[in-house]
């Protein structure tokens, strides 16, 4: 798209990030941005067991270990947490495409939800696996 | 800006409602199964019908996801790099879907 010389600079820009004081509803919604670029690596990620899976364990193996140590734990947690909160967030989105939640109240109190359930989810889900580890 | 806003809000929608109860097998999956050694990992594959819905899981989400990474560019990317990207994107979900199809289809038979 083509510009007209020297009329960008002089406009007002809009307020940035760190003007905004942070509401709940706002940061499930760039968390809800940020969640879907890391299921892309995480959908990345699960191709690739599958795989090493099917070529065998001398690939298979060594990917399973990286995945147990501390570093990959990390990861596997940052992706199950990430599947929760944007499985669940998702869900609130066709909610209010249905036209209901959308009141400021009722979205308030479903980002806290979703907030809540995210973490007890991938936390429920990692807790025998930590057991297991130490 | 290409014109397809309608079409994409609904591939994104339809993607997301199958994707939901494929997100709760994986998630059951995972709880029942955790880290597994290979052998272990291999016999749940080898079963048609993890392999199937698992490669039904990635091939969705590959769907899903470049939609919503195409989103994303057109949000933040400018003009000139728009168009290789957009193009790296179609690859990398298209990689990962064959990628999980494929060896979903070795484990199986």
């Amino acid at each position: 798209m083509a510009k007209p010389i020297g009329a960008a600079a002089d406009r007002p820009l809009s307020p940035h990030l760190q003007i905004w004081r942070w509401t709940p509803t706002m940061a499930a919604s760039i968390l809800h941005r940020a969640t879907g670029l890391a299921l892309y690596a995480g959908a990345a990620l699960l191709a690739g067991w599958f795989a090493a899976l099917a070529i065998g364990p001398k690939v298979f193996s060594p990917a399973a270990d990286f995945l147990a140590s501390p570093f990959g734990l990390v990861i596997l947690f940052g992706f199950a947490w990430s599947l929760f909160f944007h499985s669940l967030n998702g869900l609130r989105h066709l909610y209010w495409d249905s036209g209901r939640g959308l009141r400021p109240k009722t979205a308030l109190m479903t980002s806290w939800l979703v907030f809540a359930a995210s973490l007890i989810g991938a936390a429920a889900l990692f807790a025998p696996i930590l057991i297991g580890w130490s | 800006m290409s014109a397809k806003g309608t079409s994409s809000f609904i591939a994104m929608r339809a993607s997301s409602v199958l994707l939901l109860p494929l997100a709760a097998w994986f998630v059951w999956s995972v709880a029942k199964h955790g880290l597994a050694d290979y052998e272990t990992a291999r016999d749940w594959a080898a079963r048609p019908r993890n392999a199937g819905l698992g490669a039904l899981f990635i091939a969705l989400s590959a769907f899903h996801m470049r939609i919503g990474l195409q989103e994303v560019i057109e949000d933040y990317v400018h003009d000139g790099f728009k168009g290789g990207l957009a193009a790296l994107n179609w690859i990398a979900a298209i990689a990962v879907a064959i990628a999980g199809g494929f060896a979903a289809w070795r484990l199986a038979f």
